[in-house]
């Protein structure tokens, strides 16, 4: 590979017949080099590439992260020939103008909104106040505690989504709804309790003194320093949940109903016989929302921060 | 507001934080705890702030007790080590809260009076995270003082910054304090600090107040060995009371409130410091002016162990229990500082005046600090005397090696209870 300082003999190129002279001054390099103008360029070019390279590793990695979903998005403007949205046919916005032009796809889209939604509120409420027991309290079983509730990011899903059908049947209580809400709650708790509770370790206690040292109650300490002060730990369990929640299959597939088909169910039905271009419109609006979430975060950060 | 704590103590468990501590702090007056990390200083503040409940004891503001109410109904605030500033909130917020905490409607005009005080006038709207360190220091002070309470207890509040800048804020502390006029508790290990700014210092040691007074009074005249090392540098050696001359001679009462050794008793009460009553000089303060050449009434002679040395010095600086009424033979510490002994070469020693303690030696190291020479003297006495001369027309005969008379007046000599560990409060920091 030809670099300004490797090898002191110079290499045939294309400009090899060029004048010295001429890469000299061209260059206005102070050392006499024996290098023609287009192999100090390509010198220069691979020295960026290897200043880069972290950028460039970086962008590869995004591009194989998000390929799947450009190719999703991708498919939800197409015609498809039969039932199967595999192989590109004609342009078309049909689905995207008639996302529920499926039977039951929006009926399972919403139920499984409900579901994450209230699964989140639940979950974010117990977790984040079992997250400060676990952080700020010393109390009897703790650490049996802290172990126990890493237990369901643990286990296999089939293992827990299996004895927690077993469950509920020896309970005798009907599948639906509530199971399924149940279920999600039980295994989005532990996601909460783990990004609360390291955001309360690290929050510096002082703070809480310093508050009530400046005139605030129990109440106004929590609510003006300790709740915003641990407000990213609650959010970054909250967001996990929902995504959690929403597309969760396995647990729900145990613990449903028959009439309660969540769209991750759904989707998977539809698959067996052939899938609808409204899921790839439903996946790609989904993928879209929540990257205008996070890039909407990033804009009012950055613009806080700069005022 | 006098702040008077009776019998306060702190148990951690096993571990006794405070002991039962009495202490008087007079209103308006800078009060400084100086001690060692863990001695217990850290903790008495935190109980004045309602932080931490007392064991067992009382605090009263003025004529209430404040002992059992929670923090946020104390008129008290507090400078945090590390500020503890809100990173959530912006400066103007931060020194608001207190404001708002208790429903004051309009705090615009007294924020910015505040930050103007503390000289971040433009720096409102910034968050705590893009200020210097001792700008955030500043913003501590603001957030605190801004509740006009009625005192202000800081806890190490310069502790993070670099030297210079801790001088700097040092000064413009006094300079607050004198303004606003509230009384300041000031904790710190540091010394220099506490000496600079304190109008009275309490050093603590495991727990227990050693000694109460002004600055130059615990420098001058230290009453154990850990304030003897702690503050400053101390040359002891161990040394036999040989005789007392009228223990009730006019040093009595000049021994005051001094007089009494901090371990008999643990009721330590503090005068309000009456300004021209600090002398710089409390050496002459202390000692009678012109311990005359002959044997004084107040005065004690010692023998230094194992030397054929006969030392004088007042009576009411022995900090010996029953020092009036001590046998003879009781051993002693006996004490003098580095900077108040004064070398001569033998070939002068008819100059040393008939008075003072004299002892020789040989000097084993000189060195050189720019403003004075260090000399380490080897001499019966102890065999690492240190000794500190100005930098001012030294005799250039006195190098290592050479022989030496040392000497200084009894005055600048004190005793202290043998019993102690000799090196207490040395080597910290």
């Amino acid at each position: 590979m030809p670099t300004s300082t490797a090898s002191p003999a110079p290499e045939p190129t294309d400009h090899a017949s060029a004048p010295r002279t001429a890469a000299l001054s061209a260059t206005g390099s102070a050392t006499a080099s024996p290098w023609p103008a287009s192999s100090r360029s390509l010198g220069a070019l691979l020295r960026r590439l290897r200043r880069n390279a972290v950028v460039m590793a970086g962008c590869a990695a995004l591009a194989y992260l998000l390929l799947p979903n450009l190719v999703v998005l991708l498919f939800s403007f197409n015609k498809p020939a039969g039932r199967f949205n595999y192989a590109w046919q004609t342009f078309s916005t049909d689905a995207w103008t008639d996302p529920c032009g499926v039977a039951n796809l929006c009926g399972s889209l919403g139920l499984s909104l409900r579901i994450a939604v209230l699964a989140t509120l639940l979950a974010t409420a117990f977790g984040t106040v079992a997250a400060f027991a676990l952080a700020r309290y010393r109390f009897r079983g703790k650490s049996a505690t802290n172990a126990l509730i890493f237990l369901p990011m643990a286990m296999p899903e089939v293992v827990m989504a299996a004895s927690l059908g077993t469950l509920f049947l020896n309970m005798r209580i009907e599948f639906g709804f509530w199971t399924i809400l149940i279920a999600h709650v039980m295994f989005c708790l532990s996601f909460v309790v783990v990004a609360v509770k390291a955001r309360v370790m690290s929050m510096d206690p002082r703070l809480e003194e310093a508050a009530r040292d400046l005139y605030a109650g129990p109440f106004q300490t929590f609510w003006r320093v300790t709740l915003p002060l641990a407000a990213p730990g609650i959010a970054a369990g909250a967001m996990l949940s929902f995504a959690l929640s929403f597309d969760d299959f396995i647990i729900t597939q145990f613990n449903a109903g028959p009439s309660t088909v969540t769209f991750p169910m759904f989707v998977w039905g539809a698959a067996q016989r052939g899938v609808p271009v409204q899921v790839n419109v439903i996946g790609s609006a989904m993928f879209v929302l929540a990257v205008a979430i996070v890039l909407g975060g990033q804009i009012v950060a950055s613009r806080r921060k700069k005022s | 507001m006098t702040i008077t704590l009776s019998g306060i103590c702190k148990t951690f468990g096993d571990f006794t934080a405070v002991h039962p501590l009495d202490l008087t702090i007079p209103e308006g007056s800078f009060f400084a705890l100086l001690g060692a990390s863990g001695c217990g200083k850290t903790t008495t503040l935190r109980m004045l702030a309602g932080l931490e409940e007392p064991t067992g004891g009382t605090i009263l503001l003025g004529d209430d007790d404040i002992t059992h109410l929670p923090p946020h109904k104390r008129p008290v605030n507090t400078v945090f080590q590390n500020y503890a500033l809100f990173p959530h909130l912006d400066i103007a917020e931060n020194v608001a809260f207190g404001l708002r905490r208790r429903g004051v409607k309009s705090v615009r005009a007294q924020v910015a009076e505040m930050l103007d005080l503390v000289q971040l006038g433009g720096m409102a709207r910034r968050k705590p995270r893009q200020l210097s360190g001792g700008q955030q220091q500043r913003v501590a002070l603001a957030r605190a003082l801004i509740n006009r309470p009625r005192v202000l207890l800081l806890d190490e509040p310069l502790g993070a910054l670099d030297l210079k800048l801790r001088r700097q804020m040092q000064l413009e502390l006094k300079r607050i304090q004198t303004e606003v006029g509230i009384t300041f508790v000031h904790v710190t290990h540091d010394q220099e600090e506490a000496m600079t700014m304190a109008d009275s210092v309490a050093v603590m040691y495991r727990g227990r107040v050693e000694q109460l007074g002004p600055p130059a009074e615990l420098y001058e005249n230290p009453r154990s060995t850990f304030v003897a090392n702690f503050l400053g540098t101390s040359n002891l050696f161990e040394a036999e009371i040989l005789s007392h001359l009228s223990a009730l001679g006019p040093s009595a009462e000049a021994a005051g409130e001094g007089e009494e050794p901090v371990e008999s008793g643990t009721s330590i009460v503090f005068e309000a410091p009456e300004g021209a009553e600090t002398p710089a000089d409390a050496g002459a303060a202390e000692a009678p002016e012109g311990a005359s050449a002959e044997e004084a009434p107040g005065e004690t002679r010692v023998q230094v162990a194992g030397a054929d040395v006969t030392l004088r010095l007042p009576t009411s600086r022995c900090a010996v229990e029953g020092a009036e009424s001590v046998e003879k033979g009781t051993k002693i510490l006996v004490g003098v500082r580095p900077e108040k002994i004064a070398l001569l070469h033998p070939d002068e020693a008819d100059a040393v005046p008939a008075t003072d303690n004299q002892l020789t030696g040989r000097i084993k190291d000189a060195g050189y600090l720019g403003v004075s020479w260090q000399y380490l003297v080897e001499t019966p006495a102890c065999s690492d005397l240190t000794v500190y001369e100005q930098n001012v027309e030294r005799d250039t005969r006195l190098t290592a090696g050479a022989d030496v008379v040392l000497h200084w007046r009894p005055a600048h000599t004190f005793a202290l209870d043998a019993t102690q560990d000799a090196a207490a409060g040395e080597e910290i920091l």
